[in-house]
């Protein structure tokens, strides 16, 4: 009798658990509580800083996915379009003390049209060549970065204070948690991207260009798209990490970091959120919580570049889909040696051979 | 530019036409959809209320010694679980004997042991089994009284539930009767529209044909189609019809220019010269030079390529949707959010696709990866998703290429159920002569991409040029 109330139980609930959202909102929830204990000086502040960061660097990622992993298009751009988004809002809320809407509105403005035309020359230009055009782009922004000082500051480098809404300061709390949004709402709109006709549109255009047109998938809008997409990601981290970090700096926007986020992707598996997550925490995260503490490490900090490259020959070498592919494999190993002790126990005990 | 001006509006007013008939085609689809949620919701309702009901009266009946039904079953169920683990341990205590027996032979008291242990099972186990049958009484009442009371409450409870059960099932029914008559009411309403516009386009284009004269039964018309790669005449000066509703073949040696034929169509390549006109409707016909590669889909034009090419990251299921890609109207904003619109638009669709693969004899593969499925499977994949763009001409460049006889006698059935399911036209190319001379209704050989012979198959098995070029060379 009871039967009937916890199977109606039981199914609401794995209906939720099962949810593509749930895992991430719970993320999301062990963030702020995170945030909360490093408030209260339980988790140092250190560590909560490299957290955030990790956030940030993961929006940067997702974009980048959708680039590589769905439309199959590569670029190197990325630093340069992050960085913009720091001196967007380094400029607008910082320097000339505008509201935060209209820094929104000028950044996912700016975004928009650089991601077009970014996207308009990969319809002429493919490939490696594509990636060397956006490498190029990513260094005139650099440059750009370092000698329109009216608008970055140059080389020194452009320092944010905190940005005025309804004529206060925002608290840095309140960036900590804003970040922490910002993050689950970007994994969300992710998720929905890539479970909707756009997604599979991407993933088709990635397999055969000619198979997707013939389907009614014009190249150019969804080329276009993909590319407004990780600016509009990109930009919008930049925003963040100029919220959260106070600080920008030309250098900063340079080749290494677009490759660190190729990295990141690649590491992790192109096309799991799971696994791009987890690249993060392997290329950026790893050395920012763990190595740092290592004596060694903390000696010679370059080391830890060294890991990393072990790391990407290692993961590229074995598990071409990423990290995310050798924890499934391990997931699918366990599970197998489970049920087969299992039934040698039950041969053991029972006789029975089934 | 009159002409222009009036052909644009003819395309505007279309393609209005166009869309109108897909929103009708999704509230229709989407009606057994919604009915089907309505009536399992009432059903859990129903299935709460009975919930509630054996809630109120199991307690009274184990006081009056009259389990209800579903105490009675969950009992049955107890026990049941209770022998099995009982028949479990005397496998247990089986083996162990077994075990000790290999070791050598048992002295009496080890086998006296044995048998105790396992006389004690079967003790312990109905006496475990009576405990859960015997009637459970934690009342103060008399029996007698605990029955009369429970029997009184039963027949009022009982009716009570019966009325509400037929309440609910009511409101079902006007629920139902609701959306039915709302969507009956939008069809009408839809219908209303597309009526006008039809006749209104019947009467401000009459007999607007484009540029070429096609007679009414001419779905696609190549004309003095030529194609140069360099020095190479892919094709030369080719033109045929191909007939509304036929099975059109065409053969050629390797290399003759049957795929270049089929990518000039489809635009992937520019033709050199030549035209090729397409009735889109009963009432325009196109010239398809001018449309782009994307647009062609549109136009209800599908094809299907030599090689297999799925999407492999993405389920069977999933492989089909990308091919509805042009059916969906949600645009990008309502799929960030996943709004319920684009959710209704997905579960018409995947029923859609649901239903293709049934007719294709895919079901099983649905949620399956394609990659590693046998090659048959894949191309009849192909095929399936030709079908979810509601086409009116099906191009297949070699459907059955790699597959074994059987396969191929399958393939032929399959394309003339398509054909009459879906009332379409299908232009095909194919090595296989076997397949072409059984399913098509004209054949066109074509070698070095010119013209040998167009007819039906007899004749052009028994054409003399097609015989030296193609049909000798076979052999
Ligand atoms: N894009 C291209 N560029 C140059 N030449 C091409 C191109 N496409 C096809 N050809 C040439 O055109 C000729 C016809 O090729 P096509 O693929 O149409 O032949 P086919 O009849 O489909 O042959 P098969 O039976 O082998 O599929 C071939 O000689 C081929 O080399
Ligand atoms: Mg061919």
């Amino acid at each position: 009798m009871l039967g009937t109330f916890w199977k109606e139980v039981r199914g609401t609930l794995s209906r939720v658990v099962k949810h593509p959202y749930f895992g991430f909102i719970l993320l999301g929830v062990a963030l702020l509580i995170v945030r909360r204990f490093a408030e209260l000086g339980m988790v140092s502040p250190s560590l909560y800083k490299s957290i955030s960061s990790m956030m940030i660097y993961s929006i940067i990622a997702l974009g980048f996915s959708l680039l590589l992993g769905y439309a199959g298009l590569a670029s190197l751009g990325t630093a340069g379009f992050v960085g913009l988004g720091t001196y967007f809002i380094g400029h607008f809320s910082g320097t000339l003390q505008k509201p935060f809407g209209i820094t929104l509105l000028v950044a996912l403005g700016g975004a928009i049209v650089l991601g077009a035309v970014v996207g308009f020359v990969s319809l002429r230009i493919e490939g490696m060549y594509l990636a060397i055009i956006t490498l190029g782009l990513s260094e005139i922004l650099k440059e750009v970065f370092k000698s329109f000082t009216a608008f970055t500051n140059g080389v020194t480098g452009l320092t944010f204070r905190n940005f005025m809404m309804f004529g206060k300061p925002v608290p840095d709390a309140a960036v900590d948690q804003a970040i922490i949004l910002v993050f689950v709402l970007v994994i969300i709109a992710t998720l929905n991207i890539i479970n909707s006709p756009t997604g599979r549109a991407l993933l088709a255009m990635k397999n055969s260009d000619s198979a997707a047109q013939s389907m009614g998938i014009g190249l150019m809008k969804y080329r276009l798209l993909a590319f407004v997409l990780a600016t509009v990601y990109a930009v919008i981290a930049g925003l963040l990490y100029m919220a959260d970090i106070k600080f920008s700096i030309p250098g900063t926007w340079s080749l290494d970091f677009s490759l660190n986020i190729l990295a990141a992707v690649v590491v992790g598996g192109a096309q799991s959120i799971l696994g791009i997550l987890l690249g993060v925490f392997m290329i950026f995260g790893l050395n920012m919580t763990v190595l740092q503490n290592i004596p060694f490490f903390r000696q010679y900090p370059d080391a830890t570049w060294i890991l990393s490259g072990v790391l990407i020959i290692l993961v590229t070498m074995f598990y071409p889909g990423g990290l995310i592919r050798l924890l499934q494999a391990l997931r699918l190993k366990i599970i197998l040696l489970v049920r087969n002790l299992r039934k040698r126990w039950r041969k053991y005990r029972y006789g029975e051979d089934d | 530019m009159a002409k222009m001006i009036e052909r644009m509006l003819l395309r505007f007013r279309l393609s209005g036409l166009g869309r109108l008939r897909s929103q009708k085609n999704m509230i229709e689809s989407y009606l057994p959809i919604r009915e089907e949620i309505v009536r399992q919701r009432s059903a859990r309702a129903i299935q709460w209320m009975e919930f509630l009901h054996e809630a109120k009266m199991a307690p009274l009946g184990n006081a009056a010694g009259r389990p209800t039904a579903t105490v009675a079953a969950a009992r049955e169920a107890k026990v049941q679980a209770l022998r099995d683990r009982y028949r479990l341990k005397e496998k247990a205590l089986a083996q162990t004997r077994k075990r000790a027996e290999a070791k050598g032979p048992l002295s009496p008291e080890a086998i006296a042991g044995f048998e105790e242990s396992g006389r004690k099972l079967v003790e312990s186990r109905d006496r475990r089994i009576a405990a859960i049958l015997a009637p459970s009484r934690r009342s103060s009442l008399s029996e007698a009284e605990a029955l009369r009371k429970f029997l009184e409450v039963e027949t009022e409870q009982t009716e009570i539930l019966a009325r509400k059960k037929a309440a609910l099932r009511a409101k079902e029914e006007k629920h139902l009767d609701a959306i039915r008559k709302r969507a009956a009411r939008q069809i009408a309403h839809l219908d209303g529209k597309i009526a006008a516009l039809r006749k209104m386009v019947l009467e401000r284009h009459p007999a607007q044909t484009g540029d070429a004269d096609l007679p009414e039964n001419v779905l696609l018309r190549l004309q003095n189609l030529s194609m140069r790669f360099g020095g190479l005449l892919a094709v030369d000066n080719l033109s045929f019809d191909v007939k509304q509703g036929e099975i059109f073949g065409l053969i050629g040696p390797n290399g003759a220019g049957k795929t270049t034929i089929f990518n000039c169509i489809t635009r992937f390549y520019r033709p050199t010269s030549g035209e090729m006109f397409y009735r889109r409707n009963a009432v325009e016909v196109i010239r398809l030079n001018d449309f782009p590669v994307h647009q062609i889909i549109r136009q209800g034009i599908v094809r299907t390529f030599q090689n297999v090419e799925l999407v492999w990251e993405l389920s069977v299921l999933d492989n089909l949707l990308v091919a509805a890609h042009t059916v969906y109207r949600s645009g990008f904003f309502a799929q960030l959010l996943h709004t319920p619109g684009l959710r209704r638009e997905e579960n018409v669709l995947k029923a859609k696709a649901l239903g293709v693969l049934q007719t294709l004899g895919l079901s099983a593969y649905a949620y399956a990866f394609p990659y590693g499925l046998p090659y048959g499977i894949l191309k009849k994949i192909e095929l399936a998703r030709t079908l979810m763009a509601n086409p009116r001409l099906i191009i297949l460049d070699e459907p059955a290429a790699g597959l074994n006889d059987k396969e191929t006698e399958e393939l032929a059935v399959l394309i003339r159920k398509i054909r009459d399911d879906y009332k379409c036209t299908i232009f095909l190319v194919e090595h296989d002569m076997g397949l072409v001379m059984d399913i098509c209704d004209t054949v066109c050989a074509i070698s070095f991409g010119r013209m040998l012979a167009i007819g039906t198959p007899a004749a052009i098995q028994a054409d003399p040029l097609v015989r030296a070029a193609y049909l000798g060379e076979a052999s």
